[in-house]
């Protein structure tokens, strides 16, 4: 192809379809439309990340890193002032995570924007849990008259769980819960002696509460050249052997293979065209991350898959999604870094093999029946955790010095038990996020001013949360239980964003009076554009949501072809 | 087996053959400095002393000890690439003040007192700082925390004090503890 001269403004290259992002959400979109056979373009605001190739601390023991996995603490301070709060910035992995200084935005209220700035999105460094939704999440918000009504229901969406959760590989456990449904699983990763003990401690004590190994898209088994785990451990370094769920291992391969992709890395959405006339969007508009130049793609339908607040901001850019006074609002995140933890003794002669990389889940077990009902709030949580021997790491709560330390220090601890809650967050509309009228990014687009604070319902579920988890684990026998809740209230600890869970801003409803999305994913005023990220949610259910995100976005991309193929897009 | 021929037995194991970039990120292990080459952030004088105060909290037994694991170049390491220029001075003056200390109380500097007189200003600074006031900034427990994690994160520390498991294969919940005989690193 000729390279056209730079004087001349370049003609818009024209798709089927646009995916704008390529994590979770946007490998999917890909994937699914190209395998229907639309000529797809893929953007990507982040740098290329070649699966294997760029995996680049992958297996590297601690000592292979200069610094032993510490950075810098200006250079933190300076670019990294936000994805530093995880706590999970290293030598290991700092290369997949936006870097801050690049497009900031405003906190009115601490909240911590945590994304990924590459090919395959956060579904590099992501936590794998994957648990479906059940009715008593979808008819949550109809039944207590929060929110609005979710326009889907569990039947809905249940044929389309199984279908990514074949392709994904999600080993996990059966348990018939029906607030926690089964799925497609592999099987299960093994609990350690010291979970399989406390699950049958909680069982005896508890007739409405488990413990299971998680449901995670972590393979042990394999799916075609993708292998079963080899348990090495830090899975957020990138696994060449595609071991767990991401964009490079699985979706974005498939969506290569039809020859229908072309991926943009580089990319910066600046907004959806939207044609008023026509009342469809004709494309986006993209700014090179490098050149800073603008220039137009074409498409027949476009999906926003850029990460919740990514692809709200893209429509608070866009002249769409304004038939209620919704888009921007409802934000959610689960709010989390409360729990519990305590010691198992007894085991000291027990110990594990492998670096084994997630932990157990406990199911939601509040306000699930009438049994279970809490009096100051509703919805619920589940808990993460796992239990283990710390070792060397404690070494700075001992005393002392000398051949005692390292004496101590070459055996285990006895086991603990750790825990912490993921609890729903309630739809509220002054959760919100809008366009800074003034200040706009590198890339011409305006600052996103975040306003977002945990509610009463949180709070009081919190303390819930705390108090029943060192009830439960002081009840099954642990000794030396201690709770502990790491919100600061206004400050940073457990603020919104935290959990990496964010969730609404253009929820899907039931009328375009009260919502962005109809059922479909697809924007109420213009409907060849679609939304199938986090931003869809009406709710925040407790179970970790990315496997949603993948069902809605494979049900939206069969939907948009088939309205295609019907002439209605 | 080394760690060639371990790279070779994963390949086999994962049913895969390694990529040239995966086995060159395995082999690229860290080099810290030699014994003798200068570091970048303390003077001769100042690593001797830190590798000394090193090895008295981690010493060697029938491993060796903070010093063969380099703690010292750990450190310094971190005084110029990662501490903010503050931190760094706040170090090197707590490493000055050990020296201080020795001479008011011997009148000699640190390392020229005698190994049980090392031992006992060492502990007379540990037991200093747990009465410190809050908010202050002992020097102790920062050294203590500093040598912990370099030496246990060295492949000495890591492999030899204690297990590192490479790439286990696969996940077994319950082994006897006398099986594996350390902690895991």
């Amino acid at each position: 192809m000729e390279r056209p001269s730079v004087h001349i403004a370049r003609p818009p290259e024209v798709y089927d379809a646009i995916v704008v992002g390529s994590g979770i959400a946007g490998g999917w979109a890909a994937k699914e439309l190209c395998e229907k056979g639309m000529k797809t373009l893929v953007l990507e605001r982040g740098r290329m990340v070649e699966h294997r190739k760029d995996y680049i601390t992958e297996h590297q023991p601690p000592w292979g890193f200069p610094n032993r996995n510490r950075l810098n603490e200006d250079m933190l301070a300076e670019h990294f002032f936000i994805q530093r709060r995880t706590g999970f910035l290293g030598e290991e992995n700092l290369h997949f995570f936006f870097k801050d200084s690049d497009s900031r935005y405003i906190e009115e209220k601490p909240f911590t924007w945590v994304r990924g700035r590459q090919v395959g999105g956060k579904s590099l460094m992501w936590g794998r849990y994957c648990f479906r939704y059940s009715d008593l999440d979808f008819e949550a918000n109809a039944r207590e008259g929060v929110g609005t009504d979710w326009p889907i229901r569990y039947a809905d969406i249940a044929p389309w769980y199984s279908y990514v959760e074949k392709f994904a590989g999600i080993s996990g456990e059966k348990l018939g819960l029906p607030h926690l449904p089964d799925g497609e699983f592999q099987k299960p990763i093994p609990l350690n002696v010291v979970e399989t003990e406390l699950r049958q401690r909680i069982e005896k004590n508890y007739p409405e509460r488990h413990l299971t190994i998680a449901r995670a898209a972590v393979l042990t088994e394999p799916i075609g050249d993708r292998l079963p785990c080899h348990y090495c451990g830090p899975c957020w370094r990138g696994c060449s052997t595609g071991s767990y769920f991401s964009s490079q291992a699985s979706t974005l391969p498939a969506a290569t293979a039809t020859g229908n992709m072309t991926l943009r890395p580089d990319s910066v959405v600046h907004s959806v065209i939207f044609d008023r006339k026509k009342g469809r969007a004709t494309g986006v508009r993209v700014v090179d991350a490098h050149t800073k130049e603008m220039r137009e793609y074409h498409a027949r339908v476009v999906f926003l898959c850029g990460s919740t607040l990514g692809s709200t901001q893209v429509l608070l850019n866009s002249e769409i999604g304004r038939t209620s006074d919704e888009l921007g609002h409802n934000l959610m995140d689960h709010h989390f870094k409360v729990g519990a933890y305590g010691q198992m003794d007894g085991y000291d002669e027990h110990y594990y093999y492998g670096n084994r990389p997630i932990g157990f889940y406990v199911p939601r077990y509040r306000n699930i029946s009438a049994a279970t009902k809490m009096p100051d709030f509703v919805r619920g949580y589940g808990i993460e955790g796992d239990a283990g021997r710390p070792s060397w790491g404690r070494g700075n709560d001992i005393p002392g010095f000398g051949v005692e330390l390292k004496k101590k220090l070459h055996d285990p601890a006895p086991w603990q038990v750790w825990m912490t809650g993921f609890g729903e967050t309630l739809p509220r509309h002054e959760n919100h996020v809008t366009l800074d009228p003034e200040r706009v990014d590198e890339f011409g687009v305006p600052l996103l001013r975040i306003d977002c604070s945990w509610g009463p319902n949180e709070l009081n579920m919190r303390k819930d949360m705390a108090s029943s988890m060192a009830e439960m684990l002081e009840r099954c026998g642990l000794g030396n239980v201690h709770s502990y809740d790491d919100n600061k209230p206004g400050g940073i600890g457990a603020e919104p964003g935290l959990g990496i869970h964010e969730t609404g801003t253009a929820r899907m409803g039931r009328r375009p009076e009260v919502s962005v999305l109809n059922a479909h994913n697809q924007v109420w005023d213009a409907p060849n554009v679609f939304v199938t990220d986090g931003a869809s949610l009406a709710s925040s259910p407790c179970q970790n949501p990315s496997i949603t995100f993948m069902a809605l976005t494979a049900r939206a991309a069969d939907f948009a072809v088939g309205e295609m193929k019907r002439g209605n897009l | 087996m080394n760690r060639r021929d371990a790279l070779k037995t994963i390949g086999v194991m994962l049913g895969t053959a390694l990529t040239p970039s995966l086995a060159q990120a395995m082999e690229a292990g860290y080099v810290t400095p030699a014994a003798g080459e200068p570091l970048r952030a303390f003077t001769p004088p100042q690593s001797e002393l830190v590798a000394t105060l090193a090895e008295l909290i981690i010493p060697a037994t029938d491993t060796p000890g903070a010093r063969a694991a380099r703690v010292d170049a750990f450190i310094d390491g971190l005084l110029v690439d990662i501490f903010p220029y503050e931190e760094r001075q706040r170090f090197l003056v707590g490493l000055a003040d050990v020296d201080e200390r020795a001479r008011a109380a011997t009148g000699k500097p640190f390392l020229s007192n005698a190994p049980e007189k090392r031992l006992a200003l060492l502990s007379a600074l540990e037991e200093e700082s747990r009465h410190a006031p809050p908010g202050s900034q002992p020097f102790f427990p920062w050294l203590k925390e500093l040598t912990l994690t370099g030496y246990y994160t060295s492949e000495i520390g890591a492999s030899q004090e204690l297990k590192y498991v490479h790439i286990a294969g696969y996940y077994d919940g319950d082994v006897p503890y006398a099986q594996v005989g350390r902690a895991y690193s």
